[in-house]
């Protein structure tokens, strides 16, 4: 995030010298080592444990009800079964909400990535009229609750024929997480330094051929991080997708996932192994881009 | 600001069709007649229901080939929503699913055809049960029939026949005997409830008709207009049932919605759960033969007050093919079709011939419910639907008034009172706007 | 905002390219603001209007399901507001919401980025298991968590036959423990958000601070209060600020957990007017409630800004 970043070398480092000495200082090797050990097993691998299994139990319970046979209560998915996954692949639709959703989230990716892009350059690279006011409201649209802005967006598809289209969720997708897209995008931009681009400038390239030779390569974890951003947002949206699309043949995941709770029915096994169908691709995505993430998005502090 | 539209309109548009991502079109035949598109929504959509439809569609077509029925299923927690919207915007479809409980709320926003001229020119006409149409039409608010009532959807109080014989119990014929068997059956050390209240979603409409089911009182509002949900024998109903909760009822009920009180029914945790006819299918899937069913029990004065909600259809006036839309409505409410719907879900079927089917005399509870229901001498209180805050008076505001009833934080006095007072003031205004 | 002038941009024309190819002035003028029409196009079209039309619903009477009612009502709707109790206890369990579900997720996200900031073994995969849940969206996240709360398929049926506890306990269903539950629900699905962007900051402190440091003997805590927090600053702000705001404009998760119950403890403003919305269909009242929760978190956010003094040199 652009107010992430930090020009560290402008910042004196804070610390005092004190006159204490630590323990550890005066501790012969082998007892830091072995104290080491012992306060690195409370102070990291205790904790982190924990917490592992805070994050891992309600997974773990999804996949349990997911696995496992209707009525059985073992807490082991066994005998494990793949007939959940069954009704919600086959008789539920969820091949098709699955196929949509991988769509509709590529799509946003790209689009928001591409506008993001564009406008982050704009914002790290010009100074501009009206750039503090645009900033400020791109600000300004975090502030907006989406789910109230249902009905009137609703009647501006109407309006241009995109209701029951799959692009009326694309741009309210694209909409709504373009703003911080943007302002993350501009942060890393302004990371990449100028003198780069400047020097490739001077050596004959045209502004738009310095940023695709230059700039863009060294962007790469900030588009990944934009982009996967954009893709998760996209995937987990259910209140567009059930108020715009009314096809089935056109609904997302989250919307199926919604169907396999009734009026008068709940199938847990179904309800799990759609919750798996619905979380892998953005848990999967996400364990591959996490370290881009970090990097990415810390990668602007080192060079100011 | 509209000029603008229109160019991102263009620019949409043609983006669009550069891209195979667009939606379906609409869809012209070419080669022979025009084919015609009729557009259902299904307003409780779901695994068991949806495939019902799909086989009744794919039989309608075969018998109208210049006709294609396009099927949306919408679950029943967003389909006032999805209607509200698309009413606003004009995107209906051509036929939709209503029950009565939706009827007030379209009928207000002129969104639904008459049916009466159409109804009396029909085939159908004079085989759909007479309290079926009496009770769409008091629903729409007396103007008329805006609703073809397909299926009626009796409450119903499902219960573990299983345990109740092992116990050497029979079903309970008043709700003083359902609260005794309910303590019986009560085994907090095994986890194990006798019966279970629902005070999450739809907790308004399900405490009323047991509340007017004991206290016999057969009119919502008395001469005056008052609503006499707050009569005292009303009250000592509500007073009973939340004397049930954490003594014969799960601490959970408080929240529950009726998916929950199902999972729990089905984890052999409660012995009883009041629902309707609509989740016959359900129960019996999970549990078999180990369940039964009963009706709302009487009130100590002996008479059982049923209401009378009713799933039916409704022709939307936006609709470019009443004709085929209509075609497939009569179609849907045929003997055939309304047989093999209500059979399979094991509701009350609306076309009379239908009662006459072999499934329905060996339904049981279904049969039982319907002789009931269709009984010259039952009477039948009538859920004032047709104001168009119910909704809001029984969901918005009730519900967590009465959950706070069973954390017994409110009197069950109060609580009936604040109920009744909003509903004589809608009926009120309802009446100085309407004559 | 702030974030904006606090990166003195260069401007790349501070010195023109020397060579030749500089295109007109004008081209170069319009640059940026090609660059970001796109996007000023869709949030004219998809957000402005939209936001403009919710202002204006404000000021009507409109129920939906009784449009023979509609009309102009002013300031009709804010005056209603200020005397609906509803309104203050949705908007007071907001508050209690936003900062425990804030400062928790800050407080564990903290810590959950400094232990895997660490070297260790088999770190590359913690960091994917504990970071994972952040792109789980809400309504799964409720699907989840209600398998694991519901009396007869949740954990606590477990935990009781090992002698844990009772087997009926609904931590949903009793007043004095939902809230809790509820907060847990979501820190399991926040602290990843705060962990991550904490994680990424903490890479970028210069080594040669905590060398200074330790040079000048100071310990770990002493190194972390005085090297690390004031490195965090600025990105503990920013986080916090971005995090409470959609903390509080986030129905998805109260509205299919707890549906505001029981009894109305955990309805936040947002979910009461998600209910105005879609059970009472009162569409001007809600939109009122909307424009003054817009007005509200405006405020506080400016507010907030002002006394972190974020972005100021210290």
């Amino acid at each position: 995030m652009t107010g992430l970043q930090h020009a560290p070398l402008d910042r004196t480092a804070p610390v005092e010298s004190p006159a204490v000495t630590t323990a550890t200082a005066v501790l012969p090797p082998a007892a830091v080592r072995r104290g080491e050990r012992g306060s690195r097993f409370l102070r990291l691998f205790l904790p982190l444990g924990l917490y592992l299994v805070f994050t891992v139990v309600p997974f773990y319970w999804m996949l349990l009800f997911a696995l496992r046979p209707a009525g059985s209560t073992s807490l082991l998915p066994w005998p494990l079964t793949l007939e959940h996954f069954g009704t919600v692949w086959n008789d539920m639709g969820f091949r098709v909400y699955f196929q949509n959703s991988v769509w509709i989230a590529l799509l946003t990716l790209l689009f928001v990535t591409f506008f993001a892009l564009m406008g982050g350059y704009a914002l790290a690279r010009f100074e501009f009229r009206g750039r503090r006011l645009f900033m400020l409201a791109l600000l300004c649209t975090q502030f907006v609750p989406g789910a109230m802005m249902l009905i009137p967006l609703f009647n501006i598809f109407q309006t241009l024929d995109l209701i029951n289209s799959r692009w009326s969720l694309i741009i309210a997708e694209s909409t709504f997480q373009l703003p911080l897209a943007m302002i993350l995008m501009s942060g890393f931009v302004r990371n990449v330094p100028v003198e780069l681009e400047e020097s490739a400038m001077v050596d004959g390239c045209g502004r738009i051929r310095a940023f695709l030779a230059v700039v863009l390569p060294l962007l790469r974890p900030g588009i990944v991080a934009v982009g996967s951003f954009a893709f998760i947002g996209s995937w987990n949206n259910f209140l567009f997708a059930l108020m715009f699309l009314n096809d089935p043949e056109l609904q997302t995941v989250p919307v199926g996932l919604q169907t396999t709770i009734g009026e008068n029915t709940v199938d847990f096994g179904a309800l799990a192994a759609g919750g798996v169908v619905a979380a892998v691709p953005v848990v999967l995505v996400f364990a591959v881009v996490q370290k881009y993430l970090v990097q990415g998005m810390s990668a602007g502090a080192v060079k100011g | 600001m509209s000029s603008m539209l229109r160019t991102t309109a263009a620019a949409l548009a043609a983006l669009g069709l550069l891209t195979a991502c667009s939606s379906t079109g609409s869809s012209t035949d070419a080669g022979g007649g025009a084919k015609v598109t009729v557009t259902y929504w299904d307003n409780n959509a779901g695994p068991a229901r949806t495939p019902l439809f799909q086989h009744l569609i794919d039989e309608f077509e075969k018998a109208n080939p210049n006709i294609t029925v396009k099927y949306v299923g919408v679950t029943s927690s967003e389909v006032a929503e999805k209607y509200n919207t698309a009413i606003a915007s004009g995107s209906t479809p051509d036929v939709g699913g209503v029950t009565t409980a939706l009827l007030a709320s379209l009928t207000a926003q002129k969104a639904l055809a008459p049916l009466d001229e159409l109804y009396a020119k029909s085939p159908l006409n004079g085989r759909l049960a007479a309290n079926f149409l009496a009770t769409s039409k008091a629903a729409s608010g007396g103007k008329g029939l805006f609703q073809l009532p397909s299926s009626g959807n009796q409450d119903v109080i499902w219960y573990r026949a299983d345990k109740f014989k092992a116990a050497g119990l029979a079903a309970p014929k008043t709700w003083d005997e359902l609260f005794a068997d309910a303590a019986r059956l009560t085994d907090k050390g095994a986890n194990q409830y006798g019966f279970t209240i629902r005070g999450g979603s739809g907790a308004g409409f399900q405490l009323l008709s047991e509340a007017y089911a004991y206290s016999g009182v057969a009119e919502m509002f008395d001469a005056s207009g008052k609503s006499t949900v707050d009569d005292p024998r009303n009250v000592a109903l509500i007073e009973k049932i939340a004397a049930q909760y954490k003594a014969t009822t799960p601490e959970a009920d408080v929240s529950n919605a009726y998916p929950q009180m199902l999972a729990q029914f089905q984890a052999n945790q409660v012995m009883m759960v009041h629902h309707n006819l609509g989740s016959t299918k359900d129960v019996r899937t999970a549990l078999g033969d180990k369940v039964a069913g009963f009706l709302l029990p009487a009130g100590p004065d002996g008479t059982s007050v049923l209401a009378n909600p009713v799933d039916g259809f409704g022709l939307f006036k936006n609709s470019k093919h009443q004709a085929e839309a209509w075609k497939f409505i009569e179609f849907l409410d045929s003997h055939a079709s309304n047989s093999y719907w209500n059979e399979n879900v094991g509701q009350i079927p609306a076309n009379t011939e239908a009662y006459a089917d072999e499934w329905y005399a060996k339904s049981g509870i279904t049969k039982e419910a319907g002789d009931l229901l269709n009984a010259p001498g039952t009477k039948l209180v009538q859920p004032p639907v047709h104001l168009p805050q119910y909704s809001k008076i029984t969901k918005t505001d009730a519900e967590p008034a009465f959950q706070k009833v069973l954390l017994g934080k409110m009197s069950a006095a109060d609580f009936a009172k604040g109920v009744a007072d909003a509903l004589t003031k809608a009926q009120a205004d309802y009446k100085s706007k309407n004559g | 905002m702030a974030l904006a002038d606090r990166t003195t941009v260069r401007p790349p024309a501070a010195g023109p390219p020397p060579t030749g190819r500089r295109g007109p002035r004008l081209r170069r003028a319009l640059a940026p603001y090609a660059l970001i029409s796109p996007t000023v196009l869709l949030l004219a079209v998809f957000l402005v209007v939209p936001v403009g039309s919710v202002v204006h619903y404000a000021l009507q009477h409109h129920v939906v399901n009784e449009p023979y009612d509609d009309a102009f009502v002013g300031l009709g709707n804010f005056r209603a507001m200020l005397g609906d109790q509803r309104f203050w206890d949705s908007l007071a369990f907001s508050a209690k919401w936003v900062v425990a579900e804030v400062l928790l997720q800050l407080l564990l996200g903290l810590a959950l980025a400094l232990i895997v900031n660490e070297t260790f073994v088999g770190r590359a995969m913690a960091r994917a298991l504990v970071f994972s849940p952040w792109a789980v969206s809400g309504v799964l996240t409720t699907s989840i968590w209600m398998l694991l709360y519901n009396p007869a398929t949740g954990v606590f049926h477990y935990l009781s036959e090992i002698g844990v506890g009772n087997a009926g306990t609904s931590v949903l269903g009793n007043p004095d423990t939902v809230f809790g539950a509820a907060v847990v629900a979501e820190l399991w699905r926040g602290v990843p958000f705060f962990a991550i962007l904490i994680l990424a900051d903490l890479q970028s402190v210069p080594k040669e601070l905590y060398e200074a440091a330790s040079i000048d003997g100071a310990g770990r805590v002493r190194s972390f209060l005085h090297v690390t927090l004031p490195h965090l600053r600025d990105a503990i702000v920013l986080a916090t600020l971005l995090r409470s705001v959609w903390e509080f404009n986030n129905v998805d998760l109260l509205y299919t957990l707890t549906n505001g119950g029981p009894a109305g403890a955990t309805t936040s403003l947002p979910l009461y007017v998600a209910q105005l919305a879609r059970k009472s269909y009162d569409f001007g009242y809600g939109s009122a409630l909307t424009t003054a929760a817009f007005v509200i978190l405006l405020f506080c956010s400016v507010l907030y800004l002002r006394l972190s003094k974020f972005g100021r040199q210290r």
